[in-house]
């Protein structure tokens, strides 16, 4: 086992064992591999940096490298499209390790040579990698257990060289919680962050986007491709949707709105003219009505048709005819299925319940679903026509305080 | 396609209906209040976060001891303070990543090793200045210090780590405020203000070790590492981006100009108040005393409870703001929630300040306000350390841009540095051999 601090600087020697460089940078390819081959050395003569293919090394190892020819190509190093230069993208910088769902920062590189090739098999993260690089060789304590994370495990790379992200790093933080990948994301700088956000398929992107604070998203899809950008805000919720369009620059909004789907447009469209602090602001468009002469069996027959359900149907709100948005009843999800199948809707229907005014101030009408346990309220307008229901979810945000909610205090503000 | 059985989001239709009472078809920007307010911070908080025990003691000591001598230093100080919290700010803003991130990116570890190890000197004699504020503060009110200094170490260690110190961090900062009654003192003090007109333009220097000692002591406690590394900090929290980076670029420079004008005041007071009679500030009391044309008799209070809440607050944030730097340049798991198997380095570094600051702060009969002015002057010696690696991050074009420094910013940035280098150089060598006298 090799690392990359015990190679840098040392001594690159021809066929007769003549020194005619030093290493400067291990040269590695990222493609489909777990672990990525090294394809080459940056070698360094005079101040002049070159390239030393993989096929002229013989010899890689803590004494330097050994050459099979005595002929060196002294044509200047280009990176080329896919290629990551070990010490200048990767060391010291900081990475995403799915399986700690942890940012951590490499403090060394660990290669390792195998049937015949160098291959990246972890990146060493524990404090004996620092001390290797600032302790000479052989000081005292040289041997204590060292913390490597597998390089298959590497969800990100947080380097500025553009042309490096690992193909599969997406798939690899796709497999996270939306909620872990948006904490890990805001770990990083917000460049970084958006471009972890902007790696993820969309429907990802947006349950992760959803997770982060309105105004980091607006600047994230603020700052993306406009066309990504309003797909991604096609997969999230209407809420939330309509409130990163608020945060955006008005023309930015205006041009991303426009060039959402009909559809999901439409639905973001009712929910904009609300004020962020009332019940309006503070609602989604996704609820289920039934009319009031379907049978329970009906009702619960049509929930299973349903194309896209929407996410909250413990509550069903009954409306009087097929089309009308007048609110006559709520039925918990729970009574539709004990009750007798062959019942109208009407009959098993509460007709005594909350509702809240599009204009309620947001904070009254959370603590409102709080005292009386309410998975989601509906919101009314003066005609008695429903407009949209609030989730607990997005009451619990306005309820529990801010400090509470962020796992890592505030310190400098 | 069919009419939906149920009428499930069938949303083109509502919004139809809807349409013609309440619905804009143009998107709505809904207003945030207090977007403004939330960005006007950072520097504000930081360039005040200077004048702590160390920043009184000093400034208190400059009055009392040179009189309106001094004064002139202030205008180049605050100039030089802007530049460099306005770079930091602004690498923050750029690159969205803190001080010692990016001296860890760009430099590599042993760079790393250097800036880390002056920072933890420097904060660690800032932290040990706070909780001698803390003992000074307490005797004001009869408290003997070997019974405040630890009991405010083990509740400010215990606040932190139980996550409850946000919340105590108003009172303090609260208690902090008291120190705006210098600039009524300062007025009500009724000071030559021709004298103090003239001084402020008029350079002065000397030789003297006595003079470079508070010089030094001047410029740590103004333009103190932890500053540069808390603006940095402070931006990248803020989540402050290259685009909306003008509007903290003005909060920087009215806090620098805010923090100084305080300053300004306390040596006024204290020059007015205490050189008029040849009092020098060895103890609280001493400083306590310029109050006395705002306060009478309660001058002292007033001082203490200003002391005290100043000296709270830092000594939680500093050692915490240490912490981060060292846990987030060597890569370590940091934040309070954690428990020390997750996170010894960085519950180590804030427990090992905590407890040192303390501990040499109970020291019986230790000279108070000199101990804070020897600290201040280690954090003006370490300055450069921090300076030369600021002013090679924002140079660095690959990193920066087009928001590199320009060429007269670049000259004052240089200046300063090269100035303070030359100071704590100068310093050294008088220190070194006391008979030498270049004049």
């Amino acid at each position: 086992m090799l690392y990359l601090s015990q190679v840098l600087s040392r001594p690159i020697r021809d066929l007769e064992g003549e020194r005619v460089a030093t290493v400067k940078d291990v040269i590695v390819r990222l493609g489909d591999d777990d672990h990525p081959p090294v394809t080459g050395l940056v070698a360094r003569y005079r101040r002049r940096d070159f390239f030393v293919p993989r096929w002229t090394i013989t010899e890689l190892n803590e004494q330097g490298v050994r050459l099979n020819s005595d002929i060196l190509d002294l044509r200047p190093f280009v990176r080329r499209e896919g290629e990551v230069l070990l010490a200048r993208d990767v060391l010291d910088k900081q990475l995403i390790d799915v399986d700690g769902k942890r940012v951590v920062r490499v403090n060394d590189v660990q290669i390792i040579h195998a049937a015949g090739e160098w291959r990246v098999t972890g990146a060493d993260v524990s404090l004996q990698g620092l001390w290797r690089r600032l302790a000479p060789a052989g000081f005292l304590g040289a041997r204590k257990p060292v913390e490597v994370i597998d390089w298959a495990d590497v969800g990100y790379l947080a380097t500025d060289a553009a042309t490096v992200q690992l193909k599969s790093s997406s798939d690899k933080l796709a497999r996270l919680h939306p909620v872990e990948i948006a904490r890990l994301a805001e770990a990083l700088s917000y460049h970084h962050g958006s471009e972890v956000v902007e790696s993820l398929d969309d429907e990802t992107a947006a349950e992760t986007l959803e997770e982060m604070p309105s105004e980091t998203q607006a600047r994230i899809l603020g700052d993306m491709d406009e066309e990504r950008a309003a797909d991604i805000l096609e997969w999230m919720s209407p809420d939330e949707a309509a409130d990163v369009l608020g945060d955006l620059p008005e023309e930015k909004a205006e041009e991303l709105f426009g060039l959402m789907e009909h559809e999901e447009q439409a639905e973001v469209a009712e929910l904009l003219p609300y004020e962020d602090d009332t019940a309006g602001g503070l609602m989604t468009t996704e609820f289920v009505t039934l009319p009031r002469d379907l049978s329970v069996g009906e009702a619960l027959a049509r929930l299973r048709e349903m194309a896209e359900t929407p996410n909250m149907i413990y509550y069903l709100y009954v409306v009087e005819r097929e089309g009308s948005w007048r609110l006559l009843g709520v039925i918990a999800l729970r009574s539709l299925i004990l009750a007798d199948p062959a019942v109208p809707l009407a009959e098993v229907m509460r007709t005594e319940y909350q509702t809240a005014h599009p204009d309620d101030p947001a904070k009254e009408t959370a603590q409102r679903m709080a005292e009386y346990n309410l998975l989601a309220l509906p919101v009314v307008d003066e005609a008695g026509d429903i407009l949209g229901i609030i989730t607990v979810d997005d009451a619990m945000e306005i309820l529990i305080p801010n400090d509470w909610r962020q796992r890592l205090p505030r310190l400098f503000s | 396609m069919a009419e939906p059985p149920i009428a499930e989001r069938s949303a083109g239709g509502r919004l139809f209906r809807r349409g013609a009472r309440r619905v804009r078809r143009t998107v709505v920007r809904r207003r945030r209040l207090f977007t403004y307010l939330a960005i006007l911070g950072p520097g504000m908080i930081t360039a005040n976060a200077g004048n702590d025990a160390g920043g009184i003691a000093t400034f208190a000591s400059v009055g009392a001891d040179f009189g309106y001598r001094l004064l002139w230093i202030l205008i180049p100080i605050t100039i030089s303070l802007g530049i460099v919290q306005e770079m930091s700010a602004r690498m923050g803003a750029v690159t969205g990543k803190g001080l010692a991130d990016l001296i860890r990116e760009r430099f590599g570890v042993r760079w790393t090793a250097l800036v880390m190890l002056s920072l933890l000197i420097a904060n660690g004699g800032i932290t040990v200045s706070e909780f001698v504020g803390i003992a000074a503060a307490t005797e004001l009110f009869g408290v003997p210090r070997f019974v405040s200094v630890p009991l405010a170490a083990i509740s400010i260690w215990w606040l932190v780590v139980k996550g409850t110190y946000q919340r105590v961090e108003r009172v303090f900062l609260l208690m902090s405020l008291v120190f705006l009654g210098y600039i009524v003192s300062a007025f009500l003090a009724r000071p030559d203000w021709g004298t103090v007109a003239a001084e402020i333009v008029r350079p002065s220097f000397s030789f003297d070790h006595f003079y470079l000692f508070t010089f030094l002591a001047i410029v740590g406690t103004t333009i103190s590492p932890y500053m540069q590394v808390f603006v940095q900090s402070s931006v990248v929290e803020k989540g402050v981006t290259a685009e909306d980076y003008p509007r903290t670029r003005t909060d920087v420079w009215v806090g620098t100009v805010f923090a100084m004008m305080i300053a300004f005041f306390i040596v006024v007071s204290t020059a007015a108040t205490l050189h008029q009679y040849g009092i020098r500030v060895d103890s609280a009391e001493d400083a306590a005393r310029a109050l006395r044309p705002l306060a009478g008799a309660n001058a002292e209070t007033l001082f203490a409870i200003g002391l005290f809440g100043a000296s709270m607050l830092a000594a939680g944030v500093l050692p915490l703001a240490t912490a981060y730097s060292i846990s987030e340049a060597l890569g370590f798991e940091k934040g309070v929630s954690r428990s020390f198997r997750e996170a010894p380095i960085f519950l180590g570094t804030f427990t090992f300040l905590v407890a040192v600051g303390a501990a040499i702060a109970v020291i019986p009969n230790l000279p108070l306000i000199r101990v804070l002015l020897v600290t201040q002057v280690i954090n003006g010696l370490l300055l450069p350390v921090t300076l030369f690696a600021i002013l090679r991050l924002i140079n660095d074009r690959e990193l920066m841009g087009a928001y590199v420094n320009g060429r007269l910013y670049n000259l004052g940035a240089w200046l300063t540095t090269i100035l303070v280098t030359a100071l704590s150089l100068l310093f050294i060598v008088i220190t070194l051999f006391p008979g030498l006298n270049p004049v």
